[in-house]
């Protein structure tokens, strides 16, 4: 990461400690990190991890949790990085943590690549995208109940034969 | 050869509301698929059309979804490799590959050279295994060299047959290996094993030259694909489109040369970059990646690195693997484009034993949602040669 991309990310998070991969962005700074990060060069959409956390007791000194999802997105800046070129790394990931039924912005005004990925990670996992134009389930039927990525849907959970 | 750099035709929306659409026009729904073989595998397209012009494109997958996502949940780290054999089943190398290197990311393994080497070479090898059918399925899609196409589709599947003889003899498999594992490799070169490279690469390089002269000299492949199914550069950019299909746009990206990984980082890529984005181009470049392949080869059978296969001692079982809680995306360079995988482990899930999420990005995913902006305009006949010259695995996209 560049010191100039380092300044505009901790402006705009108001954290020193901008890491990349894994670190937490509020959910309404969701859409105007991703903006900054397309306009200074990383064009290229990746991918997007939606994935399910139940609630969970307190446990030996971790304290307990709340169910809560989390998204994260990766986006990649394709110019070059080698020995040669270093940069760090090519690609940049956060995650955004989301209480159950509250929807995170969707991407697809700016890569229009984010909307079938969205759609899947609707469709698995059951996190809402909220302005994606065509929200519909991608690889399960449209009458399918539940949404099977999700830890508390069994493995096994009976469902009707497919007509 | 030279071509006329063509304009692309302004791009029609995808969510395109009929109603709107031309007052009285006779309209017709036409399904392609799901068993239609030029969708190569099961895909199916809602196409309405007006005469034989495309208005519309509506795709539908997940006639192949397996779940497997889900089976990475109960499956331990050692178990995963041999799955995602069968979602790329035309370049399961790549896939092991990529999924091992995503978790000893997680482990802070560091491969020795000689895996590295081996690793480079193979994933050299799957990518022509891998165009050449891509090559001849488009040829048999649109037709026109000798037999209808036919003639060079039985060629292409000549050649592949020499690599897969190949990986057989290293591995004993014909097609889902597992001989990638948690940080190296399972199997040993075998003895003489170069020799019989030597000989597939000059085979195969002379193969080249004859697929040219079929294709690029035959009036009727030329006028089924030259200028047809133009993708414009910023389209595939904004798509996520990052291989050979986009490199045939004009993106000037391959994680080869851009993000090193194994022993690229040593060898020099040439990475070919077209700009016609027309289906004659993503054909030619993938011929174009057959010749640097075979190149790279070349160069890395020079210097056999000795040395140990594997970081760690051979496992007594599948639980050897733990990880702890974190977060990891590595991609890698697939014949279809970025093969990424976004791991997150957790030290609770089945111990640390098994992943908490694992997610593919599958190149082929990008590749078939680009159906619904490049088909409309074109006519139905020109839509076979487009899903063609994209060349998707449908077991990737669903999984």
């Amino acid at each position: 990461m560049s010191p100039d991309l380092s300044a505009a990310l901790t402006g705009l998070l108001g954290t020193d400690s901008v890491v990349n991969c894994g670190m937490i962005v509020p959910n309404n700074l969701h859409l105007p990190l991703a903006t900054l990060l397309r306009d200074r060069g990383y064009t290229c959409y990746v991918t997007v991890c939606a994935s399910h956390w139940p609630a969970q007791p307190a446990l030996k000194g971790a304290p307990a949790t709340e169910e809560h999802f989390e998204v994260a997105t990766v986006l990649r800046d394709p110019t070059r990085r080698d020995a040669a070129h270093p940069d760090g790394s090519q690609t940049f990931s956060w995650r955004v943590s989301l209480a159950p039924g509250e929807a995170i912005a969707s991407l697809t005004s700016l890569f229009a690549g984010a909307d079938w990925q969205e759609r899947e990670q609707y469709d698995l996992v059951g996190v809402h995208f909220a302005g994606h134009p065509d929200l519909r389930r991608l690889m399960m039927d449209e009458d399918w109940p539940g949404h099977p990525l999700r830890r508390d849907y069994a493995i096994d959970t009976p469902h009707a034969p497919w007509r | 050869m030279t071509f006329s750099c063509l304009q692309p035709p302004p791009l029609p929306d995808p969510h395109i509301d009929l109603d709107a659409y031309e007052a009285g026009a006779d309209l017709m729904v036409l399904n392609l698929g799901p068993q239609h073989p030029s969708t190569h595998g099961v895909f199916r397209i809602k196409l309405v059309l007006d005469g034989e012009i495309i208005v519309k494109a509506v795709s539908y997958p997940g006639y192949l979804h397996r779940g497997v996502e889900k089976l990475f949940e109960k499956l331990t780290y050692a178990q995963v490799t041999p799955i995602v054999d069968k979602n790329d089943y035309l370049s399961p190398m790549i896939n092991e590959q990529a999924i091992n290197m995503v978790f000893e990311a997680g482990l802070g393994i560091e491969v020795p050279r000689r895996a590295r080497w081996m690793r480079t070479i193979i994933a050299e090898l799957q990518r022509i295994a891998s165009h050449l059918v891509a090559i001849g399925t488009f040829v048999l899609d649109v037709g026109g060299a000798i037999g209808g196409g036919a003639s060079v589709f039985m060629y292409t599947f000549r050649e592949r047959e020499l690599i897969l003889d190949i990986f057989e003899e290293l591995t004993g498999a014909r097609f889902h290996y597992n001989t990638h594992q948690v940080g190296g490799q399972r199997h040993d070169v075998p003895l003489g094993w170069d020799v019989k490279i030597r000989a597939a690469m000059d085979s195969i390089e002379k193969s080249m030259d004859l697929y040219d002269t079929l294709t690029s000299k035959n009036g009727i492949f030329r006028g089924r694909s030259l200028g047809v199914g133009v993708l414009g550069r910023d389209l595939a950019l904004q798509l996520g489109l990052n291989g050979p299909v986009g490199r045939a746009s004009g993106i000037d990206l391959d994680l080869r040369r851009d993000a090193p990984y194994h022993l690229y980082g040593e060898l020099d890529v040439q990475v070919p970059v077209l700009t016609e984005g027309d289906c004659l181009a993503r054909f030619r470049m993938r011929a174009l990646e057959v010749r640097e392949s075979i190149r790279l080869i070349r160069i890395l059978l020079e210097d056999v690195p000795e040395g140990p296969i594997a970081a760690l001692k051979p496992s007594k079982g599948p639980t050897a693997v733990k990880l702890k809680d974190g977060q990891w995306y590595v991609g890698v360079e697939s014949p279809r484009g970025e093969l990424g995988h976004y791991l997150i482990a957790s030290a609770g899930a089945n111990k640390g034993m098994s992943p908490y999420r694992l997610k593919i990005r599958p190149p082929s995913l990008h590749l078939v949602s680009l159906v619904p902006w490049l088909l409309p305009g074109n006519s139905l006949s020109d839509a076979i040669a487009i899903l063609g010259s994209l060349d998707p695995v449908m077991g990737e996209v669903d999984r």
